[in-house]
């Protein structure tokens, strides 16, 4: 029966071939528009890590100006980084089963083999932790240990682009390498990885939220030692002047980013209350003269307080669905005509003995078919649509059409709404006309 | 003509689903039409803006030392004695922040010491004194810095004297002239503005903004420093190689990077919103498109399933024009309800919008040209089946199909 609807379905095409191309061709419109739009906010809305959602936190402590809010846009919000006095003050703790802090420093490495001129590289400044907590791949080496944190040890870990750069992608665990005029011995060097968004460090600075990681990493208290400047955002209120580095460390200014693994909801109340104990001996002294805000923000938070996700993507979107809408729209109607078009030859079949059943099959398997065909092309439309929206990104600020791949997900996209397409295209038109009676018909022949 | 209303309203009550279809597609067609335009019109005026400097001729390095020989100070005098002396330089400053980016700096800033009355943002930047000439900017009121007041980047004390945009200085003396008052940044002692200059976009942090003050200062903070080149046109990629080559190789205590023109940036800053724009209209067209075909359509569906009523009318005495108008009678009937609907769904829409994504609300012009251009569009849709139908020959009606 089915190889029998097919073919009249391929029937039913040939006698109408521009309304047929029409149709397929608006809900490949309606689908590639879809696709296009759903990969990009997929992207933006991505929880790289999702898989740590609940054990991750960032650690959030309103340090601010008691005259006014960090953000005047968002007053119950504390700063989203912290002061150096607090971020090693809690990075102390022994709660957390892992912790890591992070800062963004300029640097410059020389002193490769072959290298003429030295290279600016956007460092991260953090502790073993990071590369544990957010599952960072090595390509050759690993992290350093937890010992050369509080060394520190001049060890440095690269980047896969900065190693291809340097070493032409070989092996360079080992090397030496001199980053801000200081020997480090290269410990580990990174594998692809490129987190969309990059959800470990959103207070602006360095590359934006959807930019490349960091080129190198050192261990945290380099930072320090080194009296190199912060290279990513920094915050700071109050009138002190800042004018050297020890300054800088005694200041109000917020400027490093703490990450704490608490996988049990009893570490992380125990880790509260060491905040908040942490929080009342220094107001008693004179610090956090706001209102309490101590807070931990397990990924999926830490992306929405940040806005990750711009308006604009959201709004196409909605655009794009509002477009499918029309698209199905003008197809119901289209095959509500055709099919009522083409009543008589039902009326014929029904009168011969079909069934409503197998008028409404009949017809539903031909706008199956059409949705097949519009879905393919919709496919290959939405892959060049994709291609074109990482081309009109590639200069953008939000340099996510970096990621706008045509991931397994846009393909799972495009069937879903197919499938559904199909459906909502098809079922009013097939029902209405197995609905025909087909004495009206046969009359009038 | 009036006398063919009610065949028309009864072929539509017979073809009632159809004819609800393709309203229902007109009024979202219009909703999004209207206000797709209203937002792509905001983009343009962003796109548009003046950025009040000669972006297309200037280009910008970042400089940081790196080694304990490195000396602030004299690596940013060399570097301008160099940049100043290259031929096609117009002119060169050294900068704490690099326009059109958000690279830079934000402060608050009071009209009364101690942090009293309202606070008011604005971007700074400190500069060398031919910063003016560097960016194109002009002195409207005041004067420029003299080169004796460039403080040395190991001043411990803020500097005195600053320069703030025209608009700025609007915000902060609504009702008088700017120059020679005084202002308090948060470390409470006075800036006195000396001149007022033209507006323009320096280094943005959100939306790009006018409101800019600018110090005459050696940058020094973060150990690096940015040095922004304005060259004789056309001139700027090429001399930017030149320079980074030579600064680079010129002193080995220091790195350079983010060599970029500020053309490079204001096309960076625009994208998103040139996107949205390419997008949007993309969009709108196609919905358009798609929504005049469903009227062809529906309207070429009604001309084929009535040939024999057409025979019938043309037999018992309807001219062919009388035909066309009862098609496009038809059509404008479909059109005026899914219009109708459409402007309701429009401004629905639009008072959304404006409160979910901040967006100015919608200008009824906008509406009223859509509406326009979509009956327009709509009934020339229509046309062509309709011009059709004329053609039915009156034997139709004797024929029995």
């Amino acid at each position: 029966m089915l190889g029998y609807y097919l073919r009249l379905a391929f029937k039913s095409f040939r006698r109408t071939p521009g309304l047929t191309a029409l149709m397929a061709g608006a809900i490949a419109f309606g689908i590639a528009a879809c696709i296009v739009t759903l990969t990009v906010y997929h992207t933006m809305s991505g929880n790289p890590i999702w898989w740590k959602n609940d054990v991750l936190y960032a650690v959030t402590m309103d340090s601010w100006d008691p005259k006014g809010a960090y953000d005047a846009a968002h007053p119950q919000m504390a700063p989203d980084q912290l002061t150096y006095q607090d971020a090693t003050y809690l990075y102390g703790s022994n709660i957390p089963r892992r912790k890591t802090l992070l800062t963004l420093v300029g640097g410059a490495l020389s002193g490769a083999p072959d290298q003429s001129i030295p290279l600016s590289v956007l460092t991260e400044a953090t502790t073993a932790g990071f590369f544990h907590m957010f599952d960072v791949p090595f390509e050759y080496g690993g992290p350093w240990n937890a010992v050369a944190d509080s060394g520190p040890e001049p060890l440095i870990v690269l980047s896969r682009e900065e190693n291809d750069k340097l070493f032409g992608g070989a092996d360079s665990v080992g090397r030496t390498i001199l980053w801000n005029n200081l020997s480090f011995r290269i410990v580990g060097v990174l594998n692809r990885w490129y987190p969309q968004p990059k959800f470990y460090n959103l207070t602006g600075g360095g590359s934006g939220d959807f930019g490349r990681p960091a080129d190198a990493y050192v261990p945290f208290r380099w930072d320090a030692i080194l009296h190199r400047w912060p290279g990513g955002s920094m915050g700071c209120w109050g009138s002190g002047h800042i004018d050297t580095f020890e300054q800088l460390l005694n200041s109000e200014c917020v400027w490093i980013t703490l990450w704490v693994e608490l996988p049990t909801a009893a570490r992380r109340a125990r880790f509260l209350d060491l905040m908040n104990a942490y929080w009342v001996q220094q107001h008693q002294q004179g610090r956090f003269q706001r209102p309490r805000n101590n807070h931990l923000w397990n990924v999926s938070q830490w992306l929405a307080i940040h806005g990750v996700v711009s308006s604009d993507s959201r709004l196409l979107l909605r655009l794009a669905f509002a477009f499918l809408a029309v698209c199905l729209i003008n197809t119901v109607g289209i095959l509500l005509a055709k099919f009522l078009r083409g009543a008589s030859l039902s009326g014929i079949r029904r009168a011969l003995g079909a069934s409503r059943r197998q008028i409404f099959a009949q017809h539903l398997i031909e706008v199956a078919l059409l949705s097949l065909v519009g879905s393919l092309l919709g496919l290959a439309l939405g892959a060049l649509g994709l291609l074109g929206v990482r081309a009109m990104y590639a200069h953008s600020y939000s340099d996510y059409g970096a990621a706008a791949h045509f991931d397994p997900h846009g393909i799972l996209w495009a069937l879903v709404l197919a499938a559904l397409s199909t459906l909502l295209a098809g079922l009013y038109p097939a029902w209405r006309i197995g609905r025909v009676s087909p004495a009206l018909y046969l009359k009038s022949q | 003509m009036p006398l063919n209303a009610r065949p028309v309203l009864s072929a539509l009550a017979r073809n009632r689903t159809g004819a609800i279809l393709v309203a229902l597609e007109i009024a979202i067609a219009l909703a999004v039409m209207v206000n797709a335009t209203w937002i792509v019109a905001q983009r343009i005026q962003d796109i548009e803006r003046p950025t009040g400097i000669d972006q297309s001729n200037i280009f910008a390095l970042a400089i940081a030392g790196f080694t304990s020989d490195f000396d602030l100070g004299s690596s940013e005098r060399a570097d301008l004695a160099y940049l100043r002396s290259l031929p096609g330089v117009i002119a060169a400053t050294t900068s704490s922040a690099v326009p059109l980016t958000d690279i830079g700096q934000g402060n608050g800033i009071w009209r009364q010491p101690g942090e009293r009355g309202p606070e008011f943002d604005v971007r700074s930047v400190q500069v060398d004194t031919e910063a003016l000439k560097t960016l194109g900017v002009h002195i409207v009121a005041g004067r420029d810095f003299t080169a004796t007041e460039l403080l040395p980047y190991t001043a411990n004390q803020p500097p005195s004297e600053v320069l703030v945009t025209r608009s700025f200085a609007h915000k902060l003396f609504p009702d008088g002239s700017a120059v020679g008052k005084a202002i308090y940044g948060s470390s409470g002692s006075p800036l006195t503005i000396v001149g007022v200059t033209s507006d323009f976009i320096g280094s943005v942090m959100g939306p790009p903004s006018y409101d800019q003050l600018v110090y005459a200062q050696q940058p020094g903070g973060y150990g690096m420093y940015f040095c922004l080149v304005r060259t004789q046109p056309g001139k700027a990629a090429a001399l930017m190689r030149i320079a980074e080559r030579h600064l680079a190789a010129d002193n080995p205590n220091r790195v350079i990077f983010e060599a970029k023109t500020l053309g490079y940036y204001k096309q960076r800053l625009d994208a998103d919103n040139l996107n949205m724009v390419i997008f949007l209209t993309t969009v709108t067209a196609l919905i358009l498109a798609v929504t005049c075909l469903g009227i062809f359509g529906l309207t070429a569906y009604n001309v084929s399933s009535r040939t024999k009523q057409i025979g019938t009318m043309r037999a018992v005495g309807a001219r062919k024009s009388d035909v066309v108008t009862w098609f496009l009678t038809e059509s404008a009937i479909i059109l005026s309800a899914g219009i109708l609907l459409g402007c309701m769904l429009a401004l629905g829409a639009g008072s959304w919008l404006s409160s979910a994504y901040a967006l100015p609300r919608l200008d009824p012009t906008y509406l009223a040209l859509g509406v326009v251009l979509l009956g327009a569009i709509g009934q020339l849709a229509a046309w062509h089946p309709a011009r059709r139908a004329a053609t039915v020959s009156p034997s139709v009606a004797t024929q029995t199909i």
